[in-house]
């Protein structure tokens, strides 16, 4: 068999690369692994430039299990983007919390597991892919094993995704036993408008399995007290590689696999985002803790990509890239400051922030942007994200897009009310916050990139049109 | 007496009967090696489904076993990393009882 | 070179903004270091504007195809938005005028600013100012014009409110500020109406677009939008009844007001009725509404001057009469005379202006002109070069503001408009009269023994030399004889002048006259007995012009009673109707339901795969008896 490894350049270096680090970790002494988060720094990059290297080289391998068309590649790079301002804005509190090179290397499978997640062709390599990223995300939730909660999330999170790995698995074995393939093309052509009881079964197994990775009501319960546990940089890696990369495969099997049934599964869908959006907001605004309030609001954010995929269609595949992508930005840049916060005063509680914007005032100014940005206020890039989204359904689904304007507003005040305390209250300790360099450029990345998204769309979305085109290819 | 033929709707019956009580156990077990076990029953139900199907439906090709032996060795690894934690969280509660877990909530 | 400027005009308003920029985030802490930025970043685009105006003024395929290139901004299914630079005869005369004007105020302004706490703050908020114009000038498009339009006003608020510790400056800018919202309002409107008509805003685009409206629109729309759209230059250029905010403007530093009422703010919206002169051409009603505006204000505002005693509100009120005359030009349909007067005007007022600042910086901010008198003697560059100001705004040839004031009267005469002739011509007649009744008080006549003046250092006055030169020569472009301008300058087709000597004369004795007249009042009766005995005598007269026609109280009137009255009803509606029923009971509401489905998160594992699997189960049954059909019937989508 002639296999295009070319098609697989991303793949393999990024397997290469965690597994250097992960044996380095061994060689190195102890006090100079601080190297091995440049390391993977720099690797990451030089993966971007692989990845994007390869925006016209498509393909498919062996038959058909590993698709690698510009949608695959977007997402790529949206997970190794994300992995890399991951990486740069955390490296102190790794360093702080030891074991680096186990760290880097998992985040580095991770990111692995995303990227073959997005090239699934079939059931089984969506399957591997899936179980890759979240059994590294389990041993990276519990990373703090001393510290109760963060082994309290990581055991929350092995069973519940074991739970829904096996709900998903069932699934997906019914889809195999009405078509007799696992190959996602396939699957499409075979399945006809027939709604037999075990489709209907597999189509609500499948849609709870993706909803629980998306975090999608009532899939969510796991969401709130993982990311709260989790080492913050981790969480920020869950919310957004994570969420995307699920999002990428929701794609792929629901449009790919299961169009002859689109008529059944859209308005599901359509309920499950009404829902994912009104709990997600509404839950928020109670919440004390920074981390518990951006897991709800990053519910909420899941709620609003999955109005993406209700069409079907290219304009909502690519709203929904659009989206994932600087959603990417605006995660990241939040919790990197939860990130560094913590690290400095070892609380997140939003009472805490108090006189952030004195003590540090671009932390402050970075966190109100990408909260801002998440509430979808233009000129920020979440405005257009938003509008590209409900503008897929603006004609079929008025109420849909109401509730997701009406909730927009009810997450801006929960929004604001970090922001006035980071504004309004004086600090308890008002000694300025020093940055590291990483820090401050992950953050800064985090910021211009918010606001330039936000107005000026064009590049990005003339790139997620090229990619959502190359879908149907 | 009746004649019995063993066919894929009782693989399915049965495939549903052990999911069925694989997430009775993960609802109903208190202690996380039971309901990480019961997890494994839920995933050993899906392999028998896509056996199963393999045999009926597509009897030339392999693609069910296939697809049962990659779960199998996904479940070990996720086993594996399930019983690491469980002792991590035993040292650190001296309980394997989940309902001693609720510090994160709300 | 040339090539490089022209297809790099782009440069124009970004080197500006990159200063604004510098000086933000890196320089502030260093005065000098952040004037040379900002002085270095305008004097740049200066000189790409420059070859720009080079390229474009050699090379007549401008005037039939204006160079536009632009890059995508955003684009939906019925709205392609694009950022773009728009390079032709009008904008190039525009951003030429504008850098070079601009240029010298900045310069001027080292001097003038000298010591001030914000020194560092004022030059980022003025490069910002004049990036924001420029972009004005070479927009492509209506979107991103009426960007810069806001831009402006933006920058607008910030220096004439600069001085915010003085309650004054505060409130002027805001008054500017919230006068040009209620114009922008308008404007706005307009601009979506014509993306929903011609669904373009693109200006070559919608040009050809409009010059066959009837197959998009009627002739009624196409009015309403040409009216609506006007509503924005009433309000920016200070046109009236949306003129109060001008006068006010001046409690910016004066460099600021000169950069305002001579090369930017108000003469944007001018600019922008000569940008879109197309839609007004189609809609003769439109264009007479224009001409009537800028006719009437003109008089107006030039009545007012007559007896005001600030020497910069005398030049505001003078700023707004000129504007006035600018959208006469354009409102008889020649958009030649009216950019020339724009042109000419930008030298002189800038002049006059910076020329006034240099004199109260001298006096120590006195600013009353009975208090002033013979300034000349200590000032001799600001008295001479305001003497040459003075004589071009006047319309004494062969200064400036001759030609271009010619072109608009014979420009009125020959369209029959004799009503705004004559009332243009009193015009020219009292503007002579109000600009050398302040010359002779401030620079002629007795010194005041409490005054102890000096002239300013050469940072200012050779900024006012040059500007006083270019008021002398800047109009020899347009002369009847050799008519450059009009070849360049035009809508349509060049629109040539005969040399109308008539009306050349006629404009001539009537400056002269005004002159005359305050040189017999102010100059020859030193104890000025005749005007206080004319003032008595016309007692109400003079006092409702003092007092600006009571503009200002009749909105404050209006504010009050009405607005305020009404809105003290509505407040209590708010208060305990939406606020206290709808808005905190909804509120509660959220908060409740937030606080109640919070508790679902028990934090027990179980329960969450609980929930999971009921959630299973309600897909199940959605799916299972809710069948495409009965979905689409109650929530819509699938068809």
């Amino acid at each position: 068999m002639n296999v295009n490894l070319s098609l697989l350049a991303p793949e393999l270096f990024i397997s290469a690369l965690g597994l250097a680090v992960l044996i380095l970790g061994l060689i190195v002494p102890k006090d100079s692994r601080h190297g091995l988060g440049w390391l993977t720094v720099f690797g990451l990059l030089l993966g971007m430039g692989i990845t994007m290297a390869g925006w016209e080289n498509q393909g498919t391998l062996y038959g058909g299990l590993f698709v690698v068309d510009q949608y695959a590649v977007f997402f790529k790079l949206t997970f190794l983007v994300a992995a890399f301002l991951v990486v740069l804005g955390s490296m102190r509190y790794v360093d702080m919390m030891g074991d680096q090179s186990e760290y880097y290397s998992m985040i580095l499978f991770a990111t692995l597991g995303m990227m073959v997640l997005a090239s699934a062709g079939d059931f089984m390599t969506l399957y591997l892919g899936l179980e890759l990223m979240t059994i590294a995300f389990i041993v990276l939730v519990c990373f703090r094993r001393n510290d109760v909660k963060s082994v309290e999330a990581g055991i929350k999170y092995l069973l519940l995704a074991g739970v829904s790995s096996a709900v998903l698995l069932y699934g997906l074995s019914l889809v195999y036993g009405l078509t007799g393939t696992v190959v996602i093309g396939e699957v499409g052509r075979a399945l006809t408008a027939r709604p037999v009881p075990a489709l209907i079964l597999g189509l609500a197994m499948l849609l709870a399995g993706l909803g629980f990775k998306v975090s999608a009501v009532p899939f969510h319960m796991w969401t709130p007290d993982v990311y709260e546990g989790a080492p913050t940089p981790v969480t920020a890696f869950l919310a957004v590689g994570s969420k995307a990369a699920s999002f990428a495969v929701l794609l792929r099997v629901f449009i790919g696999a299961l169009p002859a049934v689109w008529a059944h599964w859209a308005m599901l869908v359509a309920v499950l985002a009404a829902v994912t959006i009104i709990v997600g907001n509404l839950v928020a605004i109670p919440q004390t803790n920074i981390k518990r309030l951006l897991a709800y609001s990053s519910i909420a954010q899941a709620g609003y990509i999955l109005v993406g995929l209700i069409t079907a269609t290219g304009p909502g595949i690519k709203a929904v890239m659009f989206y994932a992508f600087l959603y990417v930005f605006a995660t990241v840049g939040a919790f990197t400051v939860v990130t560094q916060y913590y690290s400095v005063t070892g609380s997140d509680e939003i009472k805490d922030y108090a006189g952030l914007s004195q003590r540090s005032p671009l932390m402050a100014a970075v966190m109100v942007i990408c909260m801002l940005s998440m509430a979808g206020i233009p000129p920020l890039a979440g405005f257009v994200g938003k509008f590209y989204l409900f503008k897929t359904i603006i004609n079929d689904y008025l109420w849909l897009a109401f509730i997701g304007l009406i909730m927009s507003m009810v997450s801006v005040y929960y929004y604001l009310k970090v922001a006035l305390v980071m504004y309004r209250d004086e600090p308890a300790d008002p000694a300025p916050i020093q940055l590291s360099a990483p820090v401050a450029l992950t953050l800064l990345i985090a910021m211009i990139v918010t606001i330039v998204l936000g107005v000026y769309p064009g590049p990005l979305s003339e790139a997620t049109n090229v990619a959502a085109q190359s879908f149907w290819r | 007496m009746l004649p019995l033929t063993v066919g894929l709707t009782h693989y399915v019956v049965l495939s549903a009967l052990l999911f069925a009580i694989g997430l009775f156990g993960v609802l109903s077990k208190r202690n996380a090696v039971a309901v990480l076990i019961c997890i494994e029953l839920m995933l050993n139900a899906v392999n028998i489904n896509l056996i199963a199907f393999s045999k009926y439906i597509t009897p030339t090709l392999f693609i069910g076993q296939l697809f049962a032996v990659f779960v199998i060795t996904v479940a070990a690894a996720e086993v594996g990393v399930g019983l690491a934690i469980i002792i991590a969280i035993y040292r650190n509660r001296l309980s394997v009882n989940l309902d001693d877990f609720d510090w994160l909530k709300w | 070179m040339v090539e490089f400027a022209l297809y790099n005009a782009w440069l124009v308003p970004l080197l500006p903004a990159l200063a604004f920029l510098a000086i933000i985030f890196l320089t502030r802490p260093w005065p000098m270091l952040s004037a040379l930025v900002a002085v270095g970043g305008i004097v740049a685009s200066f000189v790409v504007s420059a070859l720009v105006a080079y390229g474009v003024f050699t090379n007549p395929e401008f005037l039939e195809k204006p160079l536009v290139y632009a890059v995508r901004w955003f684009s939906m299914p019925g709205l392609n938005v694009d950022v773009g630079i728009q390079v032709d005869p009008v904008s190039a005369m525009m951003i030429f005028m504008v850098t070079m004007v601009a240029s010298l105020i900045f310069i001027y302004a080292i001097g003038y600013m000298k010591g001030d706490p914000g020194f560092s703050v004022f030059f980022s908020y003025v490069s910002l100012f004049a990036a924001s114009m420029l972009l004005l000038a070479l927009s492509s498009n209506l979107v991103e014009m009426f960007v810069a339009w806001e831009l402006v006003g933006l920058c607008s608020y910030l220096l004439i409110g600069f001085y915010s510790y003085k309650i004054s400056a505060r409130e002027a800018a805001k008054k500017a500020f919230i006068t040009c919202r209620v114009a922008d309002f308008g404007l706005l409107l307009g601009l979506l109406a014509l993306q929903i008509v011609f669904g373009t805003l693109n200006l070559v685009e919608l040009s050809d677009k409009v010059a066959h409206y009837e197959k998009y629109t009627t002739f009624g729309v196409l009015t309403l939008i040409a009216v609506l759209v006007f509503i924005g230059p009433i309000g920016k250029s200070g046109q009236f009844p949306l003129h109060v905010w001008l006068p006010d403007a001046m409690e910016g530093p004066t460099p600021v007001s000169a950069l305002i009422h001579a090369a930017t703010m108000v003469v944007a919206g001018v600019y922008l009725v000569a940008r879109t002169v197309f839609i007004f051409a189609k809609v003769p009603a439109a264009m007479e509404l224009v001409a009537v505006v800028g006719a009437f204000t003109a008089l107006f505002a030039a009545t007012i001057a007559v007896t005001q005693r600030e020497i910069k509100r005398i030049l505001a009120y003078s700023t707004v009469s000129q504007i006035g005359y600018m959208m006469l030009g354009l409102g008889v349909g020649s958009m030649t005379a009216g950019l020339f007067h724009m042109w000419t005007h930008a030298f002189f007022k800038a002049l006059m202006f910076l020329a006034a600042g240099s004199v109260l910086h001298a006096l120590h901010h006195k600013a009353d002109i009975w208090e002033m008198g013979g300034l000349i003697r200590k000032m001799p560059v600001t008295g001479w070069t305001f003497v040459v100001g003075g004589l071009a705004i006047a319309g004494i040839p062969p200064f400036a503001g001759f030609w271009s004031k010619d072109e608009i009267l014979v420009a009125a005469l020959e369209s029959g408009h004799y009503v705004l002739f004559v009332m243009a011509a009193f015009t020219a007649f009292l503007t002579a009269f109000y600009m050398w009744r302040l010359i002779f008080l401030t620079f002629f006549g007795e010194e005041n023994p409490a005054n102890h003046p000096h002239e300013s250092p050469p940072v200012m006055t050779v900024p006012l030399v040059i500007l006083a030169f270019l008021s002398a020569v800047g109009g020899l472009v347009g002369t009847p004889w050799a008519p450059v301008w009009s070849q360049w300058i035009f809508f349509e087709h060049p629109h040539h002048v005969e040399p109308n000597y008539w009306v050349m004369i006629g404009s001539v004795v009537l400056a002269a006259a005004g002159i005359y007249l305050a040189y017999q009042l102010y100059v020859v009766d030193k104890a000025k007995v005749k005007v206080k005995e004319l003032a008595e005598r016309y007692r109400h007269i003079y006092t409702i012009l003092y007092n600006k026609y009571y503009i200002d109280e009749i909105y404050l009137w209006f504010n009050h009673t009405i607005i305020d009255g009404a809105a003290k009803l509505i407040y209590l509606f708010d208060i305990y109707i939406i606020d206290g029923v709808i808005v905190n009971g909804l509120a509660y509401l959220t908060g409740l339901s937030g606080e109640s489905l919070r508790v679902l998160n028990t934090g027990r594992l179980q329960n969450y795969a609980l929930v999971f699997f009921l959630g299973v189960l309600a897909l199940v049954v959605l799916l299972a008896f809710t069948g495409p059909s009965s979905a689409s019937l109650t929530l819509g989508g699938v068809k």
